[in-house]
């Protein structure tokens, strides 16, 4: 096998066996699914002392009451003592005593608290719909003078959206890229300076370069990370997927799903298009760049330090695209979209708001591309340089010793 | 075999080797003295050209290319390993940097380390072993994938003698399959009892270089070791004995400033009559050493 690649199976393999891996990929999931477990646990326990239940001798009157508000009746309750018991426990809002004679329709609600305006409004719905069903009966009306009586007047809307869930789902996407893009960034960014700077301190790197080209071995360092990325970002495809789909089984899940699709659908889309790939490069060469500054410190103490560089310079682009959230066209936005190291950030922005043509993301990400491709194939050829200086001179000494390298 | 031509490296200011030539011949082991900053590890750093310098160094006629890494084996000065591997994982990633594959290393691991003695299993964290056991797995790594060219950069460094007898026997092996060996050491005692060759830098330059017999010869007999009654007074007063050393009871150590002159003192010691020792030696390795180390003797 090639060298590189048994460089790069060694640090993919010691990499997603290590339990930083494991949680690392498992941490969202859980936090998800502990956020969705305990709003759903609340959300039933309070189910029940927010419904009602509907007494009546009228089994008709409790019935049609019944199918108008399936979800807010506790249906097993059916009689006033029963109602009481349940109220006093706190397992029922209160209970509505109907009644009907051939002249009006009465509705008594009995509680400890006054009713919710939602139930009000439902009750009260309820009450007027039965009073003129029995009014209408009442009067002895011919047909032509009931269906007169039964015209509507017409409300519609025309509504010209700019603005609405849209842009509440380009905004909610964004900021999810962002955050995700930051998130991974500055995870992988110190996990890689880490190790590459802990390496530097020790002379295992003699060894390996007594067997195998430094550059080899540091494509192969990069090309390791890059998979263990890569494995990151699937398992979330696949995890997020099949906890969609699973969370999709359960009721209460699936009504919110539904209530949300017009946010969720839009923000899925804009996660799973090019900009996907920019996370991806984006990472990769913050990783080259931290790979960098690990190998250029002094010892393996300084490890921790070693990936400030990167981190401050994916702080800086992370919050420069606060002030431009939702103004995509702006100029530096644009200019920021070709620029590595910016560009996944703000070219996904572009991309959110529809303001990017094929032929400008083409362009950016060629420059991406090619900047990585520069970036590892320079440092790959210094980096004997870096990382076997191990004295204590200073950073920019050793900066300079590196960037002068030449074997 | 290894052949370092008029190699010069210089640091800013610092001349590390200047114009440093000798051979390390197939078969053979060489040692590689000085005091510390003489050069030897810019030496073991130039023939793995992990620097730039000028001359030239080949392997068998040719420069040294990412080719022959393959064939050679190399223990820096201070130990490391990757801590979290196992051994096993450790030997074999290693090996399979030199395109040995696994399937063929993995069956030798055991051998190995009943070889070296290593206390612990294959198994075992690379850091829960002792510091000892760790630097003989790290030989085993070294040594495992059969190299033509052994580089050991003071590698009798933390053994006790008990472990250091393993490592000799181990490189005696290597010298046995016709290997290549060069290794640095401070002590003098284990490079005299295994070394072919000598080579002694001082301050980047070559001082001493040749077969280990002939550097020594070439000191002259100035030795002499006698078991006499006569006494430490007597014996210095004796012509062309420039310092006399006790050793113990009735036995002394002579320092001669010409060796020509151990016939006459042996005449006077003697007297025609028995006497238990009279023993005309070059001058020990570890007195070469200092005596390089602090004059520019030639």
């Amino acid at each position: 096998m090639n060298k590189t690649w048994i460089v790069a199976l060694e640090t993919y393999l010691r990499q997603v066996k290590s339990w930083s891996f494991v949680m690392l990929v498992v941490s969202p999931f859980l936090l998800l699914a502990v956020s969705l477990g305990v709003g759903y646990f609340s959300g039933s326990s309070n189910t029940n002392s927010q419904r009602i239940a509907v007494i009546s001798d009228q089994p008709q009157l409790r019935a049609a009451f019944i199918k108008d508000n399936q979800a807010d009746v506790s249906r097993d309750v059916t009689t006033v003592a029963a109602a009481k018991k349940r109220v006093a426990n706190d397992k029922l809002a209160g209970y509505l005593k109907l009644s009907a004679d051939s002249r009006r329709v009465t509705g008594r609600y009995y509680s400890q608290n006054s009713i919710s305006s939602s139930m009000e409004t439902s009750v009260k719905g309820f009450l007027n719909k039965t009073q003129q069903t029995l009014n209408l009966q009442n009067a002895k009306l011919k047909t032509t003078q009931l269906k007169a009586l039964s015209q509507q007047p017409v409300f519609k809307q025309h509504i010209h959206k700019t603005s609405g869930s849209s842009d509440i789902a380009k905004i909610a996407s964004f900021w999810i890229l962002v955050f995700v893009i930051y998130m991974v960034l500055l995870t992988y960014s110190s996990i890689t300076a880490q190790e590459i700077a802990s390496e530097k301190g020790t002379k295992i790197m003699e060894i390996i370069f007594s067997s195998t080209k430094a550059s080899k071995y540091f494509i192969g360092k990069i090309t390791g990370v890059m998979m263990v990325i890569l494995t990151q970002i699937l398992i979330y495809l696949v995890g997020g997927a099949a906890f969609y789909l699973g969370l999709n089984q359960i009721d209460t899940f699936r009504k919110l799903f539904d209530q949300y699709r017009y946010l969720i659908q839009p923000v899925i889309g804009n996660l799973l298009n090019v900009n996907l790939l920019y996370l991806f490069l984006g990472v990769i060469i913050y990783t080259i760049v931290s790979a960098f500054s690990g190998a250029l410190v002094a010892k393996a103490e300084d490890a921790p330090k070693a990936a400030q560089p990167a981190i401050y310079l994916g702080m800086t682009a992370f919050f420069l695209t606060f002030p431009f959230q939702s103004n995509p066209t702006g100029l530096i936005v644009k200019v920021l979209s070709y620029i590595p190291f910016f560009s996944s950030y703000f070219m996904p922005l572009r991309v959110i708001y529809h303001q990017a043509s094929p032929l400008e993301i083409s362009l950016s990400l060629l420059i991406l591309i090619l900047t990585i491709g520069l970036l590892a194939w320079y440092i790959s050829r210094i980096y004997e340089g870096l990382i076997l200086q191990t004295d204590d001179s200073s950073f920019w000494k050793r900066l300079k010793r590196g960037l002068t390298y030449q074997n | 075999m290894l052949a370092i031509n008029n190699v010069t490296k210089q640091f800013g200011t610092v001349k590390a080797l200047n114009g440093v030539t000798f051979d390390v011949p197939d078969g053979q082991i060489t040692g590689l003295i000085g005091q510390n900053g003489a050069g030897k590890s810019t030496t073991f750093h130039s023939i793995l050209n992990f620097l730039n310098y000028e001359g030239e160094i080949t392997w068998d006629g040719q420069p040294i290319t990412e080719n022959d890494f393959d064939n050679i084996g190399y223990l820096p000065e201070e130990r490391s390993l990757m801590a979290k591997l196992t051994v096993e994982q450790q030997i074999v990633y290693l090996a399979r940097l030199k395109n040995k594959p696994a399937k063929i290393i993995r069956p030798q691991i055991d051998e190995w380390m009943t070889k070296f003695a290593v206390k612990g299993q294959k198994t075992d964290k690379i850091k829960s072993l002792s510091k000892g056991n760790q630097q003989k797995v790290q030989l085993i790594c070294t040594l495992i994938h059969q190299p033509k060219l052994i580089i050991l950069d003071e590698p009798f460094s933390g053994l006790d003698p008990v472990n250091a007898d393993l490592l000799k026997r181990a490189i005696l092996e290597a010298r046995r399959q016709g290997a290549a060996i060069i290794f640095s050491s401070h002590d003098m005692a284990n490079v005299e009892s295994i070394c072919d060759r000598l080579v002694m830098l001082k301050t980047g330059n070559v001082v001493l270089n040749g077969a280990l017999g002939e550097v020594r010869e070439s000191f002259g007999r100035s030795e002499l070791y006698v078991t006499t009654d006569w006494q430490e007074g007597q014996l210095a007063e004796l012509s062309h004995v420039t310092n006399v050393t006790h050793l113990r009871d009735h036995r002394y150590l002579l320092h001669l400033d010409d060796p020509a002159a151990g016939r006459d003192i042996f005449d006077r010691l003697t007297g025609g009559h028995y006497i238990e020792e009279f023993s005309q030696q070059p001058p020990t390795l570890d007195e070469i050493f200092r005596l390089k180390a602090v004059t520019n003797h030639e």
